[in-house]
Formats: C-alpha cells, sequence, structure tokens
C-alpha cells in the first residue's frame, strides 16, 4: 500500500519533467540517431545505408569534421587552460575582500549578458584590416611586420611556433578564440567566486595567524575547497567548447578554406546549406556521445585526484 | 599575449599579497582597473554603434564619439515590424519558459532527491544528458513534432505552431536539466529531518513537498532564473523556424528584419540591440547582489 | 536582509504572473481556433493562416467581405529594410483591390535565415500557400519531392506578359513551377572619378585596354578591385565572369546546369588568369577578411575603381550623391570562344505555390499576378530588371539600372550564378573550391581536378 503511494508520487513529479525532456529532447535525438542512417537529403524518400555516413564523416576530406573536432578541442584546451585561471586568479583576488569587490564582480560579468551579435561586431572592428584597432596600434609602434588580416589567414600563429600541439593553430583559429575566451571569463570567475567566499573564515584566520601568506592560503586551503565547483567550470568550458557556435559564426563563418569550422557549424550547414539531412544528423549524435564522454572522463578525472 | 600578461600578473599577486607591499598593490589595481575598462568597452561600443551612419561604423570612425548623433537610428529601430510587441514577446516567452522549467524541474528534484527508490541515479543521469544536446540538432525533429500537435483538435488549443507555447515548453525544456543540476544542490541542503517530521504529522509527499519543501527553495528560484535566462533570452533558431506569424515574434528575431537581402544599414542594428540589452543590463545592476549571491549559490550547491 | 525578502516576492510575483500570462495566452487564443475549425477553411490550412483578430498591420484584407473568403497567406524576404520592400507593399495593395474575395496575409523573413527556414517548412510540410525561393537548385530540391504546385495551367493566360525564355531557371522535366520577379546580372561597377585620375573617361572596352587601365590605377596607388573574401559568392561574381568570357557562355552552362565534366583546360586556364589578377595585385589584400557590406562601403567610399557584383546595387549607388559610377560588363578575354553580351545572371527571386495548399488553383493565379506587380513596381524602384515584359512610364528609373536594361536588351545568353544553378551540396564545394583559389591554395588545374572528382 505504502508502496503504491510511492510509486504514484514519483511519477507524478517526475511527469511533467519527463514529457517536456522526452518529448521536446529525447524524442528528436532518437530520431536523428535513426536518420543518421540515412542518406537523405531532408524532403525525399531517402535510402538506408547503415553506418556509411559515419564512415564517411571520419573519412571524407572535403567534409573536414577532423579538422572541426580539433578545433573545438584546441578551444577547449584554451578554455581549461588559460580562461579558468584568469577566471580562478581573479575570484580568489577578488575573494580577499578588496575595496570595490562587488562593484568589479559586476562589471566582469556584463559581457556574459552581452548579445554575442554585439561582441562579434565589435571584435570584428578590433580585427578589421584596414581600420582595426590591432593594426591600428602595430601601426603606431612600427611594428608593420606584426599586421595580419585576422580572421581570415591561415599561417600558424607565431609564438606557438615551437610548442608540440598547438604549433599548427591558424591565425583565425586564433582570433575566434581570444574574444570567446575574453567574454566567459566572468561566468567562471562567478562560479568561483561562490567556492572562494564559502571556504570559511575561521580557517582563513587559523591560516593566517600560523603566518601562512595569502598565496599559501590559496592554494592549499582555497583551491582544495572548491575543486567540487572547479569541476562543474571544466565540464561547461569542455562541453561549451564542442558546442561553439555563435562567434564562429560571425567572425570567420568557418573560413578561410573551412580550416576554422567547428561541429555546430558543419551541422548547421549539413542540415540546412548542404541539404545532407542524414550527415547532419550524423554529427549531432557525435557531437552529443563526445560531449557525454567527455563529462564522464572529466568526472573520472577529478576522482582519481582526489584519492 | 594579453592572456599570459594577466596570469603572470595574478601569480605573482597571489604570492606576494601577505606583505601588503606597495608595488604588488599597485600592480593589482593596474589590472583590475585594465579588466574593468576590457569589460566595459562593449558597452560603451554598442552605444555609439548605434547612434552612427554605415559610413562611421564602417571605417570613418569606428570607436570615437559619433560625428553625428543619429537619434532616429532608435525611431527607425522601434518602428520596424512590431518591435515592442516582440519585445513584450520575449519577456512573456522567457518568463512563462523559466516559471515552467523550474515548476517542472523542482518536482522532478523531489522525486529524485528525497524520495528513495532504485533508480533515482540513473534517472538524475538521464535528465543531465540535457546539458550535452546541440539545439540545432533538434530543430527539424521539434518542428515534426509542433507541427503534428497543431493538426490534432483539442491539443491544438495550447501547443502547436504560431503560439507563445510554441516557443515557452521548447525552451522550458532546454532549460530543464540545468534547472534539475541547480535545485538538485538545493535540495540536499535540506535537512531529511523535515521530510520524517512531516510524515510523522501525516503529511503525504505532495503536502510535503508543496508545504515543506517549496517554501524553502525561494534562493532556486532567481538562481535557475539566471541561467535559463542567458539561455532563452537571445535564442534565435527555434524562434525562426517555429513562429511564422509577426504576432508572436521575439525580440532576436525582429532584430533581424533591420537587415535586407543586399544592403543593411547596420546603425538601426545597434540601436535594436541596445533596445534588448540594456534592460537586462540595468535590471542586473539593480539586482546585481542578489542575482550574484543566487548565481554563486548555484555554484555552490551544483 | 530586507533586499533578499523584497527579490524574493517580486521572483514569486513574476512567476505567478507568468502563469497568468500563460492561461491568458490560452485563453486568447481559444477563440481563433475554434474560428479554425468552421467549415469552410479546411484544417490543412489552419496552422499558416493567422487569426484574423490578429493580423492587424499586415493583413490587407479589403473592407467588404464576401461568404466565399479565401485565405491565401505568403513567405518572403522583403522584410522593411529590404529594398524590395515598397514594391512588395504597392503590389499587394494593388492585389488587394482587386481581390477582394481573397484574403491575403504575408509575412517577410531575413534573408540568411529564411533559407533555414524554409527549409525546416518543406521538411515538416509547413508551407505557406505561396513562398519567395531561388530558382534552379534551391527551388529543384523542393520540386523533386513534390511540394510545389506545377503552374503550366496558369502559365496559359499570362503567356503574353511573360516571355517562356524568363522561366528556363524554374522549368524542370518540362513543367513550370515558378513565377520570377525581378533578374539581376553581374556588373562591372566603376568609379569614374578614380578612373579619370589616370585619363579615362570610359570603362575600357577590351581585355587589354582594361589591365593597361588595372597597372594605370595600381601605379597610381589606387586599388583596381575590393572582392569580400568573407563572403564566397563575391568571389564567384568575379571569377564566373572571368571564366564566361574565357570560355563562352554556352560551356560554362553545360558545365554549371547540364551535368558537363569540370575537367576543363579552358576552365583551369580562366582559372589561373584570374589568379594572375589577384597576383598581379588588384585585388585589395584585406579583402580577403571582408564581408561584402564592408566592401561595398569601402567602394562607395572611393577605395576601389572598380567592384564586381550584382545589380541591384544600382538604386544604392545611383543614391550616392557625389559618387560619380558607371555599370559595363566584363570585357572579353577569348574573342575566339566569348563575345559580349554573354552575361552572368538571370532570373532568380521566384514565387512558387506550395502543392500543400489547399486553394493551390487560386493560389498559383494569384502568385502570377502578384508576381507580375512586383517586378512592376521593383524595376521602377530600380531593384532590378524585369523578367515580365515592361509597361508604363520607366524614364524615372535611375540612369545605373536603365544602363544595365541596355546591357540586357543586347544580351545573348545568360548563365545564372554558379552556386544557385548547382545542387545544395555540389554549390557548396564549389564555393569551398573558388575559395581556395582566391586564397591561391590552389591554381586552375588543381581546381578543375578538384571540382571532377569531389562533384558528382
Amino acid at each position: 500500500m505504502k508502496n503504491v503511494k510511492k510509486w504514484f508520487a514519483i511519477i507524478v513529479f517526475l511527469l511533467p519533467g519527463l514529457l517536456l525532456f522526452i518529448g521536446i529532447l529525447i524524442a528528436p535525438i532518437a530520431v536523428s540517431a535513426y536518420r543518421s542512417l540515412f542518406d537523405w537529403d531532408g524532403f525525399t524518400e531517402g535510402t538506408f545505408i547503415w553506418f556509411k555516413n559515419y564512415k564517411e564523416l571520419f573519412t571524407s576530406k572535403s567534409i573536414m569534421f577532423g579538422n572541426a573536432l580539433k578545433n573545438s578541442l584546441i578551444l577547449a584546451f584554451f578554455s581549461v587552460f588559460v580562461q579558468l585561471p584568469i577566471a580562478l586568479g581573479l575570484a580568489l583576488l577578488l575573494g580577499r575582500k578588496i575595496k570595490g569587490e562587488k562593484f568589479f564582480l559586476s562589471i566582469f560579468f556584463m559581457p556574459v549578458l552581452i548579445s554575442t551579435v554585439v561582441i562579434g561586431q565589435l571584435w570584428l572592428k578590433i580585427y578589421n584590416p584596414d581600420y582595426g584597432l590591432i593594426n591600428q596600434l602595430l601601426d603606431l609602434l612600427h611594428l608593420e611586420n606584426l599586421k595580419h588580416v585576422w580572421v581570415a589567414e591561415v599561417e600558424p600563429i607565431g609564438i606557438f611556433k615551437n610548442v608540440p600541439f598547438l604549433k599548427n593553430i591558424p591565425i583565425a583559429l586564433g582570433s575566434i578564440i581570444v574574444p570567446t575566451i575574453w567574454q566567459y571569463v566572468g561566468y567562471h570567475m562567478l562560479l568561483m567566486y561562490a567556492g572562494v567566499k564559502g571556504v570559511s573564515t575561521d580557517l582563513r584566520e587559523a591560516a593566517m595567524l600560523d603566518g601562512a601568506t595569502a598565496g599559501q592560503i590559496d592554494r592549499y586551503i582555497v583551491i582544495p575547497t572548491i575543486k567540487p565547483i572547479i569541476r562543474v567550470s571544466v565540464i561547461f568550458a569542455v562541453t561549451g567548447s564542442l558546442k561553439t557556435y555563435d562567434l564562429v559564426r560571425i567572425l570567420t563563418n568557418g573560413g578561410p578554406f573551412q580550416k576554422t569550422q567547428v561541429p555546430s557549424t558543419l551541422l548547421e550547414d549539413m542540415l540546412f546549406l548542404r541539404n545532407r539531412y542524414g550527415m547532419g544528423s550524423t554529427i549531432s549524435v557525435m557531437l552529443i556521445l563526445l560531449c557525454f564522454a567527455f563529462a564522464l572522463v572529466i568526472t573520472a578525472v577529478f576522482r582519481e585526484r582526489d584519492k | 599575449m594579453k592572456k599570459t600578461d594577466t596570469k603572470a600578473v595574478i601569480k605573482q599577486e597571489s604570492v606576494t599579497e601577505k606583505a601588503p607591499k606597495p608595488v604588488a598593490q599597485v600592480f593589482i589595481w593596474i589590472f583590475l582597473i585594465f579588466w574593468t575598462l576590457l569589460n566595459l568597452f562593449p558597452i560603451y561600443f554598442m552605444f555609439t554603434f548605434s547612434l552612427k551612419s554605415n559610413a562611421e561604423i564602417f571605417g570613418e570612425n569606428i570607436i570615437g564619439l559619433p560625428k553625428e548623433w543619429l537619434w532616429s537610428n532608435y525611431s527607425t529601430a522601434m518602428n520596424t515590424g512590431k518591435m515592442w510587441l516582440y519585445f513584450l514577446n520575449s519577456i512573456l516567452v522567457t518568463v512563462a519558459a523559466i516559471a515552467i522549467s523550474i515548476m517542472a524541474g523542482m518536482m522532478a528534484t523531489y522525486a529524485i532527491t528525497r524520495i528513495k527508490w532504485k533508480m533515482s541515479k540513473l534517472t538524475n543521469a538521464f535528465f543531465m544528458l540535457g546539458l550535452t544536446i546541440p539545439i540545432q540538432a533538434s530543430i527539424v525533429p521539434v518542428y515534426v513534432i509542433l507541427s503534428k500537435a497543431s493538426k490534432v483538435p483539442g491539443l491544438n488549443m495550447i501547443f502547436g505552431l504560431n503560439r507563445y507555447t510554441t516557443l515557452i515548453i521548447p525552451y522550458a525544456a532546454f532549460s530543464l536539466s540545468m534547472a534539475i543540476l541547480i535545485c538538485t544542490g538545493f535540495m540536499t541542503e535540506i535537512p531529511f529531518d523535515l521530510d520524517e517530521a512531516a510524515t510523522i504529522d501525516g503529511c503525504g509527499f505532495f503536502r510535503t513537498f508543496f508545504k515543506i519543501i517549496l517554501p524553502l527553495m525561494k534562493p532556486a528560484v532567481s538562481t535557475v532564473g539566471i541561467y535559463s535566462f542567458l539561455q532563452c533570452w537571445n535564442e534565435f533558431m527555434f524562434a525562426n523556424v517555429f513562429i511564422s506569424d509577426s504576432v508572436h515574434r521575439t525580440l532576436p528575431v525582429g532584430i533581424k528584419e533591420l537587415s535586407g537581402q543586399h544592403t543593411t544599414n547596420w546603425g538601426p542594428i545597434g540601436a535594436a540591440l541596445v533596445i534588448a540589452t540594456f534592460p537586462t543590463l540595468i535590471a542586473y545592476l539593480f539586482l546585481s547582489k542578489k542575482i550574484q549571491a543566487s548565481f554563486i549559490a548555484g555554484a555552490v550547491k551544483g | 536582509m530586507k533586499m533578499k525578502r523584497l527579490f524574493g516576492a517580486l521572483m514569486a510575483g513574476a512567476l505567478a504572473l507568468s502563469m497568468v500570462a500563460c492561461t491568458g495566452n490560452g485563453g486568447t487564443t481559444t477563440p481563433a481556433t475554434t474560428e479554425e475549425k468552421k467549415p469552410e477553411t479546411t484544417v490543412e490550412a489552419t496552422t499558416e493562416t493567422t487569426e484574423p483578430a490578429e493580423t492587424v498591420e499586415e493583413t490587407t484584407e479589403p473592407a467588404e467581405t464576401t461568404s466565399d473568403q479565401i485565405s491565401l497567406s505568403m513567405w518572403c524576404i522583403a522584410t522593411e529594410s529590404d529594398s524590395n520592400r515598397a514594391s512588395y507593399e504597392k503590389a499587394i495593395a494593388e492585389m488587394a483591390e482587386n481581390h477582394p474575395e481573397i484574403n491575403f496575409t504575408w509575412e517577410a523573413f531575413e534573408n540568411q535565415s529564411y533559407k533555414t527556414k524554409i527549409k525546416a517548412a518543406v521538411q515538416a510540410n509547413e508551407l505557406p500557400d505561396i513562398f519567395f525561393t531561388w530558382s534552379c537548385a534551391f527551388l529543384g530540391d523542393f520540386v523533386a519531392a513534390d511540394k510545389v504546385y506545377c503552374l503550366d495551367e496558369v502559365y496559359e493566360n499570362y503567356k503574353d506578359e511573360l516571355p517562356e525564355v524568363m522561366l528556363g531557371n524554374t522549368t524542370y522535366n518540362g513543367k513550370h513551377y515558378g513565377v520570377p520577379l525581378t533578374m539581376n546580372i553581374v556588373g562591372l561597377f566603376a568609379n569614374m572619378d578614380l578612373l579619370a585620375q589616370v585619363g579615362y573617361d570610359e570603362i575600357p572596352g577590351t581585355y587589354d585596354e582594361f589591365i593597361e587601365c588595372c597597372d594605370a590605377l595600381k601605379a597610381a596607388g589606387i586599388i583596381p578591385f575590393g572582392c569580400a573574401g568573407k563572403e564566397t559568392w563575391c568571389v564567384t561574381e568575379y571569377l564566373e565572369s572571368v571564366i564566361e568570357k574565357s570560355i563562352g557562355a554556352d560551356a560554362l552552362n553545360d558545365v554549371f546546369v547540364n551535368g558537363a565534366t569540370w575537367n576543363n583546360q579552358g576552365i583551369a586556364d580562366a582559372v589561373d588568369t584570374f589568379q594572375g589578377l589577384v597576383n598581379n595585385g588588384y585585388f585589395d589584400p584585406s579583402g580577403v577578411g571582408l564581408t561584402n557590406d564592408e566592401v561595398k562601403n569601402n567602394f562607395i567610399a572611393g577605395k576601389y575603381a572598380f567592384y564586381m557584383n550584382g545589380t541591384w546595387n544600382c538604386a544604392d549607388f545611383a543614391k550616392e550623391e557625389g559618387l560619380n559610377v558607371k555599370v559595363s560588363e566584363f570585357p572579353v578575354i577569348n574573342a575566339d570562344q566569348a563575345k559580349l553580351g554573354q552575361l552572368i545572371g538571370g532570373p532568380s527571386d521566384t514565387l512558387a505555390v506550395a502543392a500543400s495548399s489547399p486553394n493551390a488553383a487560386v493560389a498559383a493565379d494569384y502568385a502570377m499576378e502578384l508576381g507580375k506587380l512586383i517586378c512592376h513596381y521593383g524595376y521602377l524602384d530600380g531593384c532590378g530588371l524585369p523578367a515580365w515584359t515592361p509597361y508604363g512610364d520607366t524614364s524615372e528609373i535611375n540612369p545605373l539600372t536603365q544602363a544595365v536594361a541596355e546591357i540586357c536588351a543586347n544580351a545573348d545568353t545568360y548563365v545564372l550564378f554558379g552556386d544557385t544553378a548547382m545542387s545544395a551540396d555540389d554549390a557548396n564545394t564549389y564555393l569551398s573550391y573558388v575559395d581556395l583559389v582566391y586564397g591561391c591554395q590552389v591554381d586552375g588545374k588543381g581546381f578543375i581536378e578538384g571540382l571532377s572528382s569531389d562533384i558528382r
């Protein structure tokens, strides 16, 4: 009797969520998974071709999915190893009861609230080859040889020339990475600031009395305490990078020569530009699998470290 | 290059902060002010952009104050289509989607965290799958579902194409995973003794939820609200495809009306973007303390 | 603390409000839906035919309504900021007067997002009665999927006003599926003030003179060409003209439309010619990183001597005071195979009727008449050239459009823009190779070899 009541309650409580979730998210993905097995333009009948789309995705030279994936992984790399440290640094700094703490916190979060269209237009002006801020600044400093057509060059970035993983990043990709990282520093900073503020003041004061420097407190007390938040941030940063879309569309539109495509833009091109609905579905299935896999791996890595 | 610099600065700070050396202090402040300017600049840029002509935007004067303050850009923006209506539609759709995702999210979270059953962990993981789904992938399947629904008598009164619910329901669904993630954090913080006491008093699951748990979840409301707001307010893809009558159009699609096939006047687009963004910014500044507190709450709990 | 409570109350209020708003919305839509179920409108049409009470601005509903009202809906890309908007408005107003029995509603969407929208609508079977589309492959995909209503019957009534040659791009398997609106070609726009600085008062007529002119411009520190590398279609405006004037219109058309092989030495040579222009420094080196909006503004600002682009720009250039522009066609490169009068372009903007429309026959007739009017007013506004036989007083049209009209009057063959002519997948493969050519990543040989292996 009690069990019946319990299950009734469970079902009722879960029902609205499940209906929404299955109807709007899971069912379409199931459809996509099914459609990924077809050679289909979206309008006509389509032919069932088993896993040929998947095979083509990884072997075709003209689709360049591998390159798109690599681009989003590079972005994820910078997001985790540049953006998050900056965010953490800011969070720790503001967590020390600095003057104007709340003011800075508000300002640093603002770019997150501004539409990506505006951010994109702004950076287009910064990158413009003729009157853009960067090139004008370089002119002013008489560094003309450093000038570039930023969003349209495939040459590798000079300063990374001798770094193994990074030596082939085209300048155009770099020009996407910088604003993307900049825009969401505030997002992660606020997440981490929360954690920093959550560290009990007693603990801090005790450490201070023991003669610990602020740096040591951050290093040995604060950072270990906010580890769960850093984990959430890392997951968001990586899955977010895999799903990047807006700024790529505005700044380079995947060009030059498709070198800055990311999975989301490729997916949209397939679905609505090239009329290859089957292949588009394949990409979306791969994207979901990858995001999920990375989330699992990150969780596992953090668990391993805790041990 | 800029990035590495700043990183170096921070590191230096964290090591030398204890004995407040004036040099270090100066560095901290220079850096904070520099970063502040970097973050305020887009707002200044957006505002001046909205008052310029194409000639100024494209080359003549890209970051200076407008030579001629074209307030007419604003009237152009507002008189194109039904911008006010789009603005109200956006508010309505966003608020409703947030409300639904909060309600559904809280109920689901309650079933997952506070009722003991075997599959609860798995159900939670299932909901988390939603964080990974790219919105582009679901456009056509969702469109087909909506289109089918709008041909079913009865159902089409609340659900189908070209209604507010056309957007509200998908938006709520896409915000749901985040809502559950956040609510789980909050709800596990509430002591379980409360439930037991309620059960002893003869409360069932439903009364416990509505009378005891829900009132304690108030902070979660604003936290989920912010995350969902970020997701819904600028959403373009669904709004473009699912809404075909201008009466239910939302702001991001409305702003696009300002560009033509071969010629685009960017000033009014800037004005429209200001109109779309500034209310958010102002609301954010006024409520920033509270919003940050709840954003933070979401982080800690999440 | 107080603040916190206040905010809580606010949020709760917002929550409650939204609930009310939600149900309120449900309430207001109810009458509309019941109305939709009335017998005179068929069920399929209901989703698009918007509720009469709510279509305030966009409806051109006549005062007198009869009991046999037919509802028709249309989607197009004539947003309020589009240069075609005025001609649509005038045409629709005139149609409303002529057809009080039709309750016509229309919605305009932004160009780029419309492409996504219309494809999704076809996939979900949610097309309106009449829709704007691009000719050739874009419409062809919909026709192949049986989503478009055949216009052969209706066309019989309009034969005299619409020359059949204008229907070439919308004819599939011998059947007509589209109503052409205005047409456009690629024009060579020249800033005459800049040309005057190097001693030219006309656009050079032969290719050799043209190159001399470019050299003179370059020597004078003036950039001859502006071309937006970030939007590959802009590169095709140049490249296709060069190819056409090298190998001739028929050969190019065979490759674009009739499935002839890309493996054509003539094309490779033409591509090398084009790349020669790029390598000679005739193109703005910044162009690869610019959008068309930026390049067009540079041309207006006097940064480039020449700008090759669609003739839809005529009205905009004519409007700029102090800008002295002339337009002509690209000179012939190889006189053995090509000649003047072979142009790139043709009718692309098209109206089509959905096969799913419950009143398809009425819609077809309506679309024809509407198309004729849009074409008429569009021509008068200088938005493009008429696909329909023009009528009325055309002397007020801006001089640039008139110059283009003259070029077209002497035209011999049109080859449609390659990315419109080819099927969606091929077109994008083609565009990515054009991109590589402009970036000098492949030469003519690589171009034809790559395309002949990657297309078809």
